[in-house]
């Protein structure tokens, strides 16, 4: 499984501008709406409930908001960077700046899983990430994150 | 006079009733929305020279150290549970709250005080005494309500109450010293509170790490000798910053959140042994400040008292926590939540046993308002917390306690701990068999308790919302298994 195979290039966000946790998963939600045909109001609600657990904000600036969408054609995923950083209550009290946001079918639970594994395990790379954040396009962000992928 | 060891025993027949009868009065605090304390407080009074039990008990001395010892204790026990991530979080508004917050307290409970006709002196002295809160008594009413709040609303709250004693104790210390020399309590108060919180911040996180060097190299040849270890360093972090002028009560926190933020040998143990500690240091002092009271002369002040107590949760308080919160950008309906929980507890009416002590003539006057106010604030703001906390919309679901627990008791430091989840819909693992989760090779889930059955954790087993899952974790992998499972269930 590669992150390319559900992240398109489209929904990548080089600038969110929101101020607030919520605020930021709307700008996300947006791009995946328009791209698939999906209630944009359905993916920010399943993202919220599942920050009702706890923070997804997973520490070192970086956060995976995640949940299960009935109907959708496989998993869908949209990468967004704050460079003011944004306050997640992220487990390690530090503000946020990478946020990944996967959304998987109802039945998928094996794949959702999977993507959630990769997904964190290329933002363990702290270089990667430093690159991630001085990236001058959404377009470089892309071929970032395709390159690391790529790696394992 | 009898010869020991029959006073002796006397006493310890006394003592023995009279924990339990709190401990079973503790019971009704649910049922009644009254703080727990208040019920010790009770039971103490009830025992008391003019209840059923008529224990002539007038001793402000004792009274003074033995709820020191037990603030001691408490705020050890407070700060060896709070995560140093969380305490990130709500630091700058809970600073705010805890030192300017409880002086502008103090002003205008004093000005509240003025406009009853006290004298200037015993204004200022009733201001100071009352200006710290409790979250040991807003937390048993919650629970007590069975109403769960916002997890960073709860340990703002937590946080306030850990570190606004101090402020609360060094003022009131201050005014009484200034009385009794004869002097204008002046602007050299504010120096000196800088100074003494100073020395027992630095004086408290040089004890927390001392101790965290002594225990790791400790080897202790019995367990149950690592909690008198503890007890020695809660004491000493009192103690010896006290000693050169710092506040004991900041250095106490901030040497039990250096250690319980650090590797512990026998962590959970230890936390449980404190943890009793703290309850029995809680039950001890309402049950003495109870025995205190004389309930008559308490007549005599209700009027005044109501006043004071209403004028502190109406005015006081939330004028003084509106101001200093709205720079924080907290969202309103917190800020009106925070407002309102400002439950005094037994922290005032023991700083009002030290003018007794001082021998100043408005005293006893003083230590009746002091109580009176507490007991308002206790009835009036403890029985109405639940309701405001579901009208302003910050309950939050609490998940269902599981009916067993699994934990890890060593005595050497271990990498690695074993966390429980309890799974919700929205966990991304719900609906899952464990063989499909992907967590790395150096964790496992171990146990899944579902309803009364506890079900082994094999490959097959298919996770569903409402199990309780123990999950082994080593250090690195933390963050994503908590990733994957989402509600971690508070211990």
């Amino acid at each position: 499984m590669k992150i390319v195979e559900f992240l398109r290039p489209d929904a990548v966000i080089a600038n969110l501008s929101g101020q607030t946790g919520q605020a930021t998963l709307a700008e996300l939600c947006r791009p995946l709406a328009s791209a698939y045909k999906v209630d944009g109001q359905r993916l920010l609600e399943t993202l919220l409930e599942r920050e009702k657990l706890g923070s997804t904000g997973i520490g070192e600036g970086v956060a995976i908001p995640h949940g299960k969408v009935p109907g959708l054609p496989g998993l869908i995923a949209a990468f967004g960077r704050s460079t003011t950083g944004i306050d997640f209550r992220a487990i390690d009290g530090r503000p946020t700046h990478l946020f990944f946001a996967l959304f998987a079918p109802e039945n998928s639970a094996g794949a959702h899983l999977k993507a959630l594994a990769r997904i964190s395990r290329i933002f363990k790379n702290a270089t990667f990430r430093e690159a991630l954040l001085r990236a001058g396009s959404a377009d470089e962000i892309f071929r970032l994150i395709e390159a690391e992928d790529a790696k394992y | 006079m009898p010869t020991e060891p029959l006073p002796t025993a006397l006493l310890l027949a006394a003592v023995g009733i009279l924990l339990a009868a709190s401990v079973l009065a503790s019971r009704a605090s649910g049922r009644l929305g009254l703080p727990v304390a208040l019920l010790f407080l009770l039971v103490g009074m009830l025992a008391g020279s003019e209840g059923l039990g008529q224990i002539a008990f007038e001793d402000y001395a004792l009274t003074f150290r033995i709820g020191t010892v037990a603030l001691t204790l408490i705020l050890f026990d407070g700060g060896l549970n709070t995560d140093l991530a969380s305490l990130r979080r709500v630091l700058a508004p809970a600073t705010a709250l805890a030192t300017v917050g409880v002086a502008g307290t103090a002003a205008v409970m004093a000005l509240g005080a003025r406009a009853l006709g006290l004298g200037p002196t015993e204004a200022l002295l009733v201001g100071a005494i009352v200006s710290s809160t409790d979250a040991a008594a807003v937390f048993s009413v919650l629970r007590g309500a069975g109403v769960s709040i916002r997890q960073r609303l709860a340990h703002l709250l937590e946080v306030e109450s850990g570190v606004n004693d101090p402020m609360a104790v060094i003022l009131t210390l201050a005014v009484t010293g200034a009385l009794v020399a004869g002097e204008r309590p002046g602007a050299g108060i504010a120096l000196d509170v800088v100074l003494q919180l100073a020395i027992g911040l630095a004086g408290g996180v040089a004890v927390g790490y001392a101790g965290r060097w002594l225990l790791a190299r400790a080897r202790l040849s019995a367990t149950g000798l690592y909690p008198v270890l503890t007890i020695a360093l809660a004491c000493f972090a009192f103690g010896a910053p006290t000693l050169v002028h710092g506040s004991g009560f900041v250095a106490v926190y901030a040497a039990a959140v250096v250690l319980g933020n650090g590797p512990l040998p026998y962590a959970t143990g230890l936390r449980r042994v404190h943890d009793a500690i703290a309850w029995f240091s809680q039950v001890a002092m309402f049950l003495l400040l109870g025995l205190l009271a004389f309930p008559s002369r308490l007549a005599s002040v209700a009027g005044p008292g109501l006043f004071l107590g209403l004028f502190l949760a109406f005015v006081a308080r939330p004028l003084v926590v509106i101001l200093l919160l709205l720079p924080f950008r907290l969202p309103l309906r917190e800020i009106a939540f925070i407002s309102w929980v400002g439950l005094r507890g037994a922290v005032p009416i023991m700083l009002a046993t030290f003018p007794v002590l001082a021998g100043l003539p408005v005293a006893r006057h003083v230590f009746d308002l002091v109580f009176f106010v507490v007991v308002v604030s206790a009835v009036v703001q403890g029985t109405s917390i639940g309701w405001v906390a579901r009208r302003l919309g910050l309950e939050v679901q609490a998940t269902p306690t599981p009916r067993a627990m699994l934990e890890i008791h060593s005595t050497q430091r271990l990498a690695g701990e074993v966390i429980s989840f309890y799974v919700e819909r929205a966990s991304a693992v719900a609906g899952s068999r464990i063989s499909e989760l992907t967590i790395p090779e150096g964790s496992a889930v171990m146990l899944v308790a579902r309803g009364r059955e506890l079900v082994a954790a094999r490959g097959r087993t298919v996770l569903e919302p409402g199990d309780h899952v123990y999950v082994f974790t080593s250090p690195e992998d933390k963050a994503f298994v908590q990733l994957l499972f989402g509600r971690q269930e508070e211990d």
